[in-house]
């Protein structure tokens, strides 16, 4: 008599592990909607605070960029609780897996490095894009936000998250402590946010400074997407577009390089 | 006599009691070298990020505020912002010092040392505070000078910003060690510095003066304790104030013993120390 079962037959793997794939986006994704008064309700009320302040020390003293100031500033706030958010996500995921040593099970399972890197960044994304429509949804009752240009508004999401997401991942991997983590972000990352215009417009800055954000992503990332709300950019947006997707593939092959490697993942 | 007899059998001499008076000094010392080193062990992190957010405060609305010439509270909006800021970072850092070293203690299960100890809980509770003024007043004068180059003015009286700077200090100090009582995972800890000292500490007139708020708010934002903080600190700093600094004493020192009085309370039934 047969057995009733069949033996199980070897799952066949296409080009891309799309079932694997799926299941490291799926786990990135849970792990910070579990908690998610911390890694959406806390930059939510950041992003709130700093609206309140501004907005009352000078909200009608002045427009910048053509727009009443709250206009202004609502879409830098959106940004900045992004970019900060997308690299919290993967940084933390990394290091964590790292510290507590299941690292192995991300390693272990069918996943190309490039799988790996596509799964953690769209992870950080998708924590990116929640957190900055949770933050401009919250905004939103305190100013009335236009829409200029939804899709500039959203490839300019993408993009920024993206690049900030792979940050954070090239940071957990490189990494030992937690410490080292919170510097890049305390240190690096809020001052990039902080300082390249979510507050105020090219003009206000010395002749210098306003040559430098040329060469600053985060500059592109924040006049871009503001862009896409009031149709007024202080850098052309496809040059914008085009820096911080340039960024993107560079980011994304170091970070392809790392797992490949298995730099400091791997003994 | 015993002693002769144990001093006869061994070679050792037999440890006498130490005699503990009125208050264990050489107890509450050590517990305080402890709190002291263990802050000293993050120190570049605790003052580097204060300063950091402090000086990018004051970037930030230095640049946004360009060619505005607004006044705020009588002065500048950055003459006013600084102050300001000094005082946030003073607060922030008491309110978190003596909650992070109970939970810390508590998750590592280590926190019975500090309880077996031969310390009363009057003892406990003053080294916490003692620690959290001493680490409270460090960051204030680091983030000053810090500031320096950004426009933070020459104390008009020291000994006032700084007697207002501990009073705050100490009041915070005693509901961090509340949180800390009632705080059980790290994570609560960081919702409660999100969701609560953060929005209550930005509000007390550190970036915009009571004139700016309608009549009920301002009423109300003048029933707030750290307001008063906030207004000594930049009377200190600068020579003005909102408030009468005596009654802002009074209303600190007043919240301040009630405060303390539940602190001391809690301590001594030990809840959220004992299970």
């Amino acid at each position: 008599m047969a057995a009733p079962f069949s033996a199980p037959r070897p799952r066949r793997i296409g080009l891309i592990n799309g079932r694997g794939l799926a299941a490291l986006y799926r786990r990135e994704v849970h792990r910070f909607l579990k908690v998610a008064v911390q890694t959406v309700g806390a930059p939510v009320v950041m992003s709130l605070l700093f609206f309140a302040i501004f907005d009352f020390a000078l909200g009608d003293a002045q427009t910048v960029g053509g727009v009443a100031f709250p206009g202004f500033l609502a879409p830098g706030l959106m940004m900045m609780a992004m970019v900060q958010n997308a690299f919290a996500n993967t940084s933390s995921s990394l290091l964590t897996a790292k510290i507590q040593g299941n690292i192995v099970d991300m390693l272990m399972p069918p996943l190309s490095p490039l799988e790996l890197t596509l799964g953690y960044a769209a992870g950080g994304v998708t924590r990116g894009l929640v957190v900055g429509l949770a933050t401009g949804l919250a905004l939103w009752c305190g100013t009335p936000l236009s829409i200029a240009d939804g899709g500039v508004i959203l490839l300019f999401a993408v993009l920024a998250s993206a690049m900030l997401a792979l940050a954070g991942l090239v940071v957990g991997i490189a990494a030992e402590k937690f410490e080292q983590v919170s510097s890049v972000g305390n240190f690096l990352v809020i001052p990039l946010s902080f300082l390249s215009g979510t507050f105020y417009a090219l003009d206000a800055l010395p002749a210098f400074w306003q040559t430098v954000a040329h060469f600053n992503p985060f500059f592109y990332a924040i006049d871009g997407f503001r862009s896409g709300f009031i149709g007024h950019a202080d850098a052309d947006p496809a040059l914008g577009a085009v820096v911080l997707a340039a960024v993107d593939v560079m980011l994304m092959a170091l970070a392809w390089r790392l797992l490949a490697r298995g730099y400091r993942l791997k003994a | 006599m015993t002693a002769t007899e144990t001093q006869s059998a061994g070679t050792w001499p037999s440890p006498k009691r130490r005699t503990i008076r009125a208050v264990n000094l050489r107890g509450v010392w050590t517990l305080f070298r402890r709190e002291i080193l263990r802050s000293l062990k993050v120190w570049d992190f605790t003052l580097g990020a204060a300063t950091m957010r402090a000086v990018l405060f004051t970037a930030v609305f230095g640049l946004a505020t360009a060619g505005i010439n607004r006044l705020m509270g009588g002065m500048s909006l950055l003459d006013f912002l600084v102050p300001g800021l000094i005082a946030a970072a003073v607060l922030e850092h008491a309110f978190v010092a003596a909650a992070f070293s109970i939970v810390h203690d508590r998750i590592e299960g280590i926190l019975g040392d500090v309880l077996s100890s031969p310390l009363n809980v009057a003892e406990i509770i003053a080294v916490y505070i003692a620690s959290a003024l001493v680490g409270a007043l460090v960051v204030g004068v680091v983030v000053w000078a810090a500031l320096l180059p950004l426009g933070a003015p020459m104390p008009h009286n020291a000994a006032i910003a700084l007697g207002f700077a501990a009073a705050g200090a100490v009041l915070v100090g005693f509901v961090s060690a509340l949180v800390g009582l009632w705080v059980r995972r790290w994570d609560s800890l960081a919702a409660v510095q999100t969701f609560v000292v953060l929005p209550f500490v930005f509000t007390s007139g550190v970036f915009f003066s009571l004139e700016r708020l309608p009549g009920p708010v301002a009423a109300l934002a003048r029933a707030n304790p750290l307001f008063y903080v906030v207004d000594g600190i930049r009377l200190g700093l600068t020579g003005r104030a909102e408030a009468d600094p005596l009654t802002g004493l009074a209303v600190i020192a007043g919240t301040t013993v009630l405060v303390g009085a539940l602190c001391y309370r809690l301590f001594a039934t030990g809840a959220g120390l004992r299970d």
